[in-house]
């Protein structure tokens, strides 16, 4: 148990207030920029690229975002981000708890086998298999389609060990009494074990979504077709590389941070939403090794 | 019913020893067969998982290796072509300028990545207020959701002629530095924007261990008389030992796979400074088709990474317990 009293010891005033000016440093330099972004973002387009720093928008304006989202055709990627990252996510979290179901049965024969198979799996980063991976999604067809991406991280070794060790806090009995009504193993896996086990579902299913919605690696490997791009990599180009994505105009600052913003956004709601999982998750996979 | 099932599956095990060392067609393999069956709901619900892992994880690291070993040719038959993809690469100097990059901008992210979320954690755990700590912990984890591509927009706010960095630079009478034009400051750069996007992240991780040592400690170590930084001292940084063991493997496994930050960050004026070696693959392989040269590259970047974690798990111990 914790106590309560652990807290009560202080450090001595001078390093306490050094302590305090580094937190404060820490809170100015993470959340400074961010502030900056978002302020130019709803700026505009004048007050955004005339020099001096900008940290509240007076008036705000959404000039830059209807900007962008008119003139660089960002609906087709933001879409685009939306439908591969939210199919893709639904499938994995399916696949990984029921690859999870299966290690958590420990009377399973060839379990072990099956444990080290995927284990093995992540003992080297996808990156580095990079042209293997353009190579085998060649030869099926899977380069510039959507379901190339949908399907490469249909699931993954950590999804599956965070749902093995959610399943593994379910009681045994559970599943055994169940049996003994005459459930099959697919009702026993959907209505007992997926049911009990909603926060793990939550927490790889977020950290998937994160993943697939800031994803580069994979969509640039596997997409050359700019019409299928994803967010990021248009945004990339939004930031850098203006030409080749909105023709003749000029793109002001305010226009790419409200791009910048739009990227970002979507996973920070989503993060508040699912905020209380997330840092189960991160526990429990903590503690799995 | 349920009974047997436990029991009988309890030994399996053995079950299957004294298969492998029966004749064929005896009794032992019938068993070994009545318990697969019994469990062949199982074997076929994992298939999908087995048959996803085969295709798309499996086979492509087979594929690239084979393909290092071949000539470069995307379609139709492709000849042996023994060493000589690695004897290109090896003389390469794009490919020799990306490995001294990549260690450059690999070490430094491991260290920095690592006292910065050490630190941070530390300090935050020295705050009483609850809401105030937690408020701080997501402010600074926040990068850590956004793509490279977001934290690639920030960069070039924050950094531009007119940006927050040269404002504040203009207090101490500096002439605004054209930051992401300057070779000097292209690898900073790029090592900051890691550390401002993971520094979070990790903290978080010592935080979560920090949290579960057990409030005994500290006050078996008051009644001692110890001071709170002593605390941190004896208590709190040997509790977190086997924690920091885990990240410094994680960071390792990271030094060579930087990517989507060098892809997003990369122009003609920092190219040299900061291309790293799956930028190398990546454009050598994917963008001009060169797949035997850039198999064997990023062959030759799996073996460094495991040399280079091989390396730290030795250098801290990390298979010792």
């Amino acid at each position: 148990m914790k106590s309560r009293l652990s807290k009560k010891d202080n450090l001595p005033l001078g390093l306490s207030a050094l302590n305090i000016l580094l937190l404060v440093l820490v809170v100015v330099l993470m959340g400074l920029p961010m502030l900056n972004v978002l302020a130019v973002s709803l700026s505009t387009q004048a007050k955004s690229d005339a020099p001096g720093l900008v940290l509240l928008p007076t008036p705000p304006t959404f000039e830059g975002y209807t900007f962008i989202w008119k003139h660089t055709n960002l609906p087709r990627p933001f879409f685009n981000t939306v439908y591969v990252s939210v199919v893709g996510t639904v499938l994995h979290v399916l696949m990984a708890s029921l690859a999870g179901y299966i290690l958590c049965q420990n009377k399973l024969p060839f379990r072990k086998a099956m444990t080290t198979f995927i284990l093995l799996t992540m003992t080297v980063p996808y990156e580095l298999t990079m042209i293997g991976i353009y190579a085998v999604n060649r030869d099926l067809g899977l380069t510039n389609t959507y379901a190339g991406l949908i399907i490469n991280g249909m699931v993954s070794g950590f999804s599956v060990f965070l749902m093995r060790n959610y399943f593994q806090a379910i009681p045994l009995s559970l599943a055994e009494s169940a049996r003994i009504d005459g459930s099959g193993e697919w009702r026993i896996f959907s209505s007992i074990y997926l049911r009990l086990s909603v926060s793990g579902l939550m927490t790889i299913g977020t950290l998937e979504l994160i993943r697939r919605w800031n994803n580069i690696t994979m969509t640039i490997t596997l997409i050359s077709d700019m019409k299928k791009w994803t967010l990021p990599v248009v945004l990339r180009f939004i930031l850098f590389d203006q030409t080749s994505t909105s023709g003749t105009s000029y793109i002001f600052a305010n226009a790419k941070m409200a791009a910048v913003v739009m990227t970002a956004l979507p996973l920070v709601v989503l993060y508040f939403f699912t905020q209380s999982f997330f840092s189960s998750g991160i526990m429990i996979g903590s503690v799995k090794e | 019913m349920v009974y047997c099932l436990c029991t009988e599956g309890a030994h399996w095990r053995r079950t299957l020893h004294r298969v492998y060392t029966s004749e064929p067609g005896s009794s032992m393999n019938k068993a070994l067969g009545r318990q697969l069956k019994k469990y062949r709901i199982f074997y076929l619900m994992f298939l999908p998982v087995a048959v996803y892992f085969i295709i798309f994880s499996y086979y492509p690291f087979l594929r690239g290796l084979i393909m290092s070993f071949q000539e470069n040719r995307l379609l139709g038959n492709r000849p042996f072509a023994g060493l000589a993809n690695y004897k290109f690469v090896l003389k390469d100097s794009n490919f020799l300028s990306a490995v001294t990059n990549s260690l450059i901008i690999g070490l430094w992210d491991m260290v920095l990545y690592f006292f910065f979320s050490l630190g941070f954690a530390l300090i935050l755990n020295e705050l009483v207020h609850r809401t105030v700590k937690q408020t701080i912990q997501t402010i600074a984890y926040i990068p850590y959701l956004f793509s490279w591509a977001v934290i690639g927009g920030v960069w070039v706010l924050i950094f531009d002629l007119q940006g927050l960095v040269n404002q504040f630079l203009s207090i101490f009478g500096t002439e605004p530095i054209f930051f992401l034009a300057t070779p000097d400051y292209a690898r900073p750069l790029i090592i900051a924007m890691g550390v401002w996007r993971s520094m979070g992240y990790f903290a978080l991780l010592f935080t979560v261990a920090i949290m579960n040592i057990e409030g005994q400690l500290y006050e078996a170590a008051r009644i001692d008389g110890a001071s709170r930084f002593m605390q941190i001292r004896k208590i709190i940084l040997p509790s977190l030992i086997p924690t920091m063991k885990t990240i410094i493997v994680l960071l390792s496994i990271g030094v060579l796979t930087h990517f989507d930050e060098i892809y997003v960050m990369v122009n003609p004026a920092n190219r040299r400074l900061i291309s790293t070696l799956l930028l190398f693959v990546y454009e050598t392989g994917i963008l001009n088709f060169q797949t035997g040269t850039a198999s064997a590259g990023a062959t030759l970047v799996m073996a460094g990474t495991l040399l280079i974690t091989g390396l730290m798990r030795k250098f801290i111990g990390y298979d010792k317990e």
